[in-house]
């Protein structure tokens, strides 16, 4: 277990399986080899994610939905020496708090953003979010979705398109831990070596609302990472 | 429940999220309106999707209700171990509580609790009805407990249930279980050695190259280990985990230690890892 989880809240409040333990787990691993424990803030937004608020041995903030971002450019800019660090699902990165997300992004702001992306809206059962790829069966969109909700978003490429040329912005998923632990390093780093913006997409497994096994999840985010791909953006 | 005393009873069913709490609560209310009786029933439970305590307060009452205040409850139901210290403090020494004794233990009650009823209702239901019924043996024992009427009480629970029954074999077995409750008879034994409880030791694994750890109480069976094993070492063993679910065990001859499955599990329950031979010599 990392030395930055809070041991005596353990077991953690997510479901069995769900990929923000994976994340955790790597940002803990990606904290405890830089040595940054003390000074990392944590924010965390509403949704599944929210669950995290006594998951790290570090300072965490809780915000309004969508509002992670913009607290924490805020927090970065009057404690510069800290590490920020904004935590959310796709339902608060790209559908409530999208703007926020830009405009960080396009100010070039020192904050690193965490997205965790399943595809749903998890804590409320399992609707259809932004990211939901076409044909994918939720509870809001039993036959699948169709293409007049839209595509499944592509996060990192729309930031892309507006942010710095030295912001990092990249894609990793929870089927490759190693990988996603270097990625969340390098976004790290990139905040607190380069104060740049880093902006990580982590496609994510959730159980509980796809309805699948073990195998079947991993094999979902192995077809995810066709559609979304994995590296840097 | 006899119509002539006026008499009003205060129940509290508490379980976790998905144990079927507030079913049994719906069904509880609708029938005691049903044969007359006035109920009030005020829900209780946090914003996730499962696995947090999940809390009903119910009163049944012969006169009006004018406020549903809830300082002490009559009846406690208690599912899981998780919602015990959120009852406690309804407990008085009048106070029937009624628990699965396949989950709990009697000592997790406070001591003020004197009587206590414990049926092993989850071992009972995975050995004789579906795994799945055991609230509906437990609804069973309350409609007993509050001398209702049966037949209307089982109606009302199947209204309640109507889209989960999907075969007629499901129905059945439901009902079987019901009937059981209803004529289950209820002792006060001493109830120590719950069949489903989380084992609450490490175990320890070890051979001449690799050491490892698996802690059940962390473990939620997942089974992200086991699919993301590459040498097929990991497997479902016996111990039971946090949700009673099972343990892997690791067959270290077949390991390699990459530590791919400490890597994945998002509980941080496992951890297996080369011995420094050098050291040791």
């Amino acid at each position: 277990m990392p030395k930055s989880w809070y041991a005596e809240s353990k077991p953690h409040y997510f479901c069995p399986g769900c990929g923000h333990g994976v994340t955790l787990k790597q940002l803990g691993y990606a904290i405890d080899d830089m040595n940054i424990q003390e000074d990392v803030v944590f924010g965390i937004d509403i949704g599944c994610s929210l669950l995290a608020w006594n998951f790290l041995a570090c300072d965490t903030i809780q915000t309004h939905h969508g509002r992670t971002t913009p607290v924490m450019v805020g927090y970065k800019m009057t404690k510069p020496s800290k590490v920020a660090l904004a935590y959310m699902g796709d339902g608060g990165g790209y559908a409530i708090g999208l703007q926020s997300l830009l405009h960080a992004a396009f100010r070039n702001n020192p904050v690193t953003v965490i997205l965790v992306n399943n595809e749903n809206y998890a804590m409320t059962g399992g609707q259809m979010a932004p990211t939901t790829e076409l044909g994918v069966a939720t509870t809001t969109s039993p036959n699948g979705k169709t293409i007049e909700f839209g595509p499944g978003f592509k996060g990192p490429e729309t930031v892309r398109s507006i942010a710095s040329k030295d912001a990092f912005i990249a894609r990793a998923s929870v089927s490759n831990p190693l990988l996603l632990r270097n990625i969340l390093k390098e976004a790290m780093e990139t905040q607190t070596e380069k104060n740049n913006f880093s902006f990580i997409e982590v496609l994510s497994i959730c159980p509980t609302n796809w309805k699948t096994s073990a195998e079947d999840s991993l094999k979902r985010v192995k077809e995810m990472e066709k559609y979304y791909p994995v590296g840097k953006i | 429940m006899s119509k002539r005393n006026n008499q009003t009873y205060k129940l509290l069913l508490s379980g976790e999220g998905g144990q079927g709490i507030q079913t049994i609560a719906k069904a509880l209310v609708a029938t005691s309106i049903e044969q007359g009786l006035k109920a009030s029933y005020l829900p209780s439970f946090g914003v996730e999707q499962r696995g947090t305590p999940s809390i009903a307060y119910v009163i049944i009452s012969n006169e009006n209700i004018n406020y549903p205040r809830f300082d002490s409850a009559d009846i406690i139901m208690a599912l899981a171990n998780r919602a015990v210290p959120r009852i406690s403090k309804f407990v008085t020494p009048n106070t029937d509580v009624l628990f699965d004794s396949s989950v709990i233990r009697a000592n997790t009650f406070s001591k003020i609790a004197v009587h206590k009823f414990g049926i092993p209702a989850t071992s009972l239901s995975r050995e004789k009805f579906n795994p799945k019924s055991y609230n509906v043996l437990m609804y069973g024992i309350l409609i007993k407990m509050l001398d209702l009427n049966p037949d209307i009480s089982w109606k009302s629970l199947k209204n309640q249930l109507k889209d989960k029954f999907k075969t007629k074999k499901i129905e059945s077995e439901n009902k079987d279980a019901f009937e059981y409750g209803i004529e289950a008879v209820l002792e006060r034994k001493i109830f120590f050695k719950p069949t489903f409880e989380t084992k609450a030791t490490i175990n320890y694994y070890k051979n001449r190259e690799k050491k490892g750890i698996i802690n059940p109480a962390r473990c939620k069976g997942c089974g992200l280990c086991i699919e993301k094993c590459p040498a097929k070492a990991l497997s479902f063993g016996s111990d039971l985990g946090v949700f009673a679910t099972p343990v892997p065990i690791v067959d270290l001859n077949k390991c390699i230690a990459c530590g791919m499955c400490h890597q994945i599990c998002p509980d941080g329950a496992i951890f297996i890892e080369k011995i420094n031979n050098k050291e040791n010599k």
